[in-house]
């Protein structure tokens, strides 16, 4: 492709400082570098784990860490896609809530077939994000005011719903889901790296996540360009909220019970995974590869207090600081190979 | 010769990592001069300005001001020295008033009352005053238009006691009113003893304004001319280091008329758009002059269905189509590449060839699924007929000149095979030499037989590229001429309203 467009160097003053490499070679590198570099960090962390704790490589403990992430990654990938376009969403921790009473709800109290319930609790998911798309793509009002009023709406349905009492008693058939294994792997683990293929795929070769990324970059150069912005930014917030209802579904199974407390700080969580991997925050730049370093590395952070002997308690300060120092060290290496 | 210049920069070299931005300048401004410094994108215009301006450190050189040396390595220093600069991008807070801008950083202090305002509004009314601008100091700088807050820069500079004013194309996005207003500020900032660094690519305006003109031509020093002793077309061929015969290129023979490719009638879109009717024949290029402000923009935005409209319909090759969005009228053959590139037209940190690709989806997916050899192919070939000058088609928009991005959003409606174009301002911040190439390009694409509107602030781009000439003002069309035929002071009668006698009008409402 190279022999068709002109072979010469943008203008001096415009030119990207660096060596000379081969441009594509160099534009891979520098994008390789950006998930490579997390990459590193999360390698430099196992190494550490195992140096520090005989448990740490244990089978037991390994999969642990993989399904806590696993459950994080489902509602990481949605937030992925609403950070590319340059939204946030607040809500997915409430919408967990709402999902994991209904499907109590739906299963002990209504007594309905499993799947059934399990379907409609997740279409009561997918409303909410429904709700949320519809307002952030034909208002004028902000995301982050629509999804953190969206926050408090799901949180006081749940709540309301179940009068702060959690339902228990769910059918013996629901359970494997979120407790059951396949060759020895967790099902939700399973689950999550599906979604997380699928995501990667719809991103970077679909119209939809073209789409995306061009939303994020510059939204009204997007709707000169004749995409339909409003029906791909609903579609979105759809996606986000219908992956959160998924983990609400799974957690609901793996602990045996609906609570309307489940979820809480989930979308800080999320959101620190997503800027973590790369993604920016003002949108139009980011990979789900990024957004699966990410996750990972908060859980094994989480796991490796806990191996440790620090105290839950301070756990927070340590993922808060990580979510800073990797943004900054994002924002530090973009601007020394941006110029 | 024998005064002693205000300011003698020499041999500044400036170095950034792989390139070599300036390769030993020197500037010499003389006290009350307005020296024009100009040369194409990437000359190093800017970069010298950023030196002088302790925005940057230069890598070897000297500054001397008033033959005294001095060391600029932040832009304190800079306003130490007496030095203002004035960006493309205005430095204002809109949230605050003038004279709040003006002394911002400087407030004048009543002890133990805190900012004594009552001070600061009269300094200001007085500075507002001397440079003639017609402003309250307690309007509040959002709602001033660009030329005003330009004028609020300079007020500030002159408060800082700056001795020279640097003013980085101070007019690109000014009316040729507010051009005229800003020239006369600048002759009055000399008769006070001011000097001015005018950089710029327009001729008419240097040569209206400057005393001198220094012309730089990729990081070096071409030469350093009197105003009096040459012509415009001399300054451009020493900026672009070859001669320009004919930028606009050959208006081709006028074709028979056939059915009209675009056809406009009575539309009205808010009120800027009123009861506009036009048609433009395949192969046609039509010019849009106006004032901004007079709607041109607007009832391009209207045709393209971006704008809602009230009334009228717009007819693409006798078909009506009255587009309710962008993707209605883009499925009806029309493209619009919007006057501002950069917040309209570009995905800036996206490759080259999303960008190009972006408003072509539907041909290179099946299924909502994106062929990426057909993504490739497509923005490929055209970036290379388009001639964009970039590594390869991945490289990010957002690293390319000004010509070049204009080039590859030309590219995105080519690649749909429009059949009416419309350019808003396609050669704004674009330069000397990748005007040229825009025109050929507009050229070729209207000689395949797509009709071509182009809206431009610029007369003579208007005249020299164009068949015919519409003027619009205060949201009518007020008037139509052969371009070949029209020279500039007919297009700014019609568009400003004077003489009237002057024009023959089409169909003009008092």
């Amino acid at each position: 492709m190279s022999d068709t467009i002109q072979p010469i160097a943008p203008p001096p003053s415009k030119a990207p400082p660096g060596r000379r490499l081969d441009p594509i070679a160099r534009t891979r590198k520098v994008l390789a570098a950006r998930e490579a570099g997390l990459a590193g960090v999360l390698v430099l962390v196992i190494l550490f784990l195992a140096w520090r704790s005989p448990y740490f490589f244990t089978t037991d403990n390994l999969i642990v860490v993989a399904r806590q992430a696993s459950l994080s990654l489902i509602i990481a990938v949605g937030m992925t896609f609403v950070i590319l376009t340059g939204g946030i969403d607040l809500s997915v921790g409430s919408t967990v809530a709402l999902v994991s009473i209904l499907t109590g709800t739906f299963m002990v109290d209504l007594n309905l077939p499993v799947v059934v319930a399990a379907v409609a609790a997740l279409l009561c998911g997918l409303v909410v994000g429904l709700v949320n798309g519809i307002l952030v793509g034909a208002t004028p009002i902000p995301a982050f005011v629509v999804t953190l009023g969206m926050l408090a709406v799901a949180r006081g349905l749940a709540l309301g719903i179940t009068q702060g009492q959690s339902i228990s008693g769910l059918p013996s058939g629901f359970l494997p889901l979120g407790q059951g294994s396949l060759l020895g792997i967790p099902i939700p683990v399973w689950i999550a790296a599906a979604i997380a293929v699928v995501a990667h795929l719809v991103l970077t070769r679909t119209r939809f996540g073209r789409n995306v990324f061009f939303i994020g970059s510059n939204e009204q150069a997007a709707v000169l360009s004749g995409i339909r912005v409003r029906r791909t930014k609903i579609a979105i917030y759809v996606i986000a909220a219908g992956l959160a209802a998924l983990e609400a579904i799974i957690e609901t199974s793996r602990l045996s019970v609906g609570q309307p407390s489940a979820g809480g700080g989930y979308e800080l969580v999320a959101i620190g995974a997503v800027v973590i991997g790369g993604t920016s925050l003002f949108g139009g730049e980011g990979s789900i590869l990024g957004t699966v370093l990410g996750t990972f590395l908060l859980a094994l952070i989480q796991n490796g207090l806990i191996l440790l002997g620090i105290s839950a308690y301070w756990q927070q300060v340590f993922s808060g600081t990580i979510i800073v120092a990797a943004v900054g060290l994002n924002i530090w290496r973009q601007r020394r190979s941006g110029g | 010769m024998a005064e002693q210049p205000l300011i003698h920069m020499r041999g500044i070299v400036k170095s950034y990592p792989g390139v070599k931005a300036l390769s030993g300048i020197d500037l010499r401004v003389d006290p009350g001069q307005v020296m024009a410094l100009v040369g194409e994108n990437g000359a190093g215009k800017s970069t010298i300005i950023k030196v002088l301006a302790g925005a940057t450190t230069a890598d070897a050189g000297t500054i001397e001001v008033d033959g005294a040396l001095r060391t600029i390595r932040s832009p304190r220093d800079s306003q130490d020295a007496g030095i203002a600069v004035i960006y493309q991008e205005l430095m204002l807070a809109e949230h605050l008033s003038i004279a709040e801008n003006v002394f911002a950083g400087r407030e004048p202090t009543r002890r133990w009352r805190g900012v004594d305002f009552g001070a600061m509004r009269r300094a200001t009314a007085v500075l507002l005053a001397e440079l003639n601008i017609d402003a309250s100091p307690d309007q509040q700088v959002g709602r001033l238009n660009v030329a005003r807050r330009q004028m609020v820069e300079i007020a500030k500079a002159l408060s800082m006691d700056a001795r020279v004013i640097v003013m980085d194309e101070p007019t690109s996005s000014l009316t040729e009113d507010e051009v005229a207003t800003l020239l006369d500020l600048v002759r009055r900032l000399r008769a006070r003893g001011v000097s001015v660094v005018y950089v710029s690519h327009r001729m008419r305006e240097i040569f209206a304004v400057a005393d001198a003109i220094t012309v730089m031509r990729d990081g070096a020093l071409v030469g350093v001319r009197q105003v009096a002793d040459v012509t415009p077309g001399e300054i451009v061929n020493m900026m672009v280091g070859r001669d320009l015969v004919d930028m606009y290129g050959q208006r081709p023979a006028p074709r028979p008329v056939t059915t009209p490719m675009l056809e406009v009638r009575n539309l009205t879109a808010g009120p800027r758009v009123l009861d506009v009717s036009f048609s433009i024949g395949a192969g046609e290029i039509v010019g849009m002059a106006g004032l901004v402000g007079a709607g041109r923009s607007e009832t391009a935005l209207a045709v393209f269905g971006h704008n809602r409209v009230t009334g009228g319909s717009v007819l693409v090759d006798g078909t009506q189509v009255s587009p309710r969005n962008p993707r209605e009228a883009i499925a009806a053959g029309i493209a619009y590449v919007p006057e501002d590139r950069k917040r309209e037209g570009l995905f800036l940190g996206l490759p080259i060839r999303t960008n190009i690709t972006s408003a072509s989806l539907s041909e290179i997916s099946r299924g909502g699924v994106i062929s990426r050899s057909r993504d490739r192919t497509i923005a490929a070939r055209l970036a290379g007929e388009l001639q964009v000058k970039a590594p390869s088609v991945e490289t990010a928009i957002g690293t390319l000149s000004g010509g070049n991005q204009q080039k590859a959003v030309i590219a995105r409606w080519l690649a749909r095979r429009p059949r009416v174009l419309i350019l808003d301002e396609p050669t704004r911040g674009v330069d000397v030499g990748a005007k040229a190439e825009i025109y050929r390009l507009v050229r070729e694409i209207a000689a395949d037989g797509v009709a071509v509107l182009v809206i431009s602030s610029e007369l003579p781009e208007v005249l020299g590229l164009s068949d015919r000439v519409l003027v619009m003002r205060e949201g009518r069309l007020v008037g139509e001429l052969a371009a070949a035929q029209a020279d500039e002071q007919q297009v700014m009668a019609l568009a400003t309203g004077v003489h009237h006698e002057m024009t023959r009008d089409r169909d003009e409402r008092p």
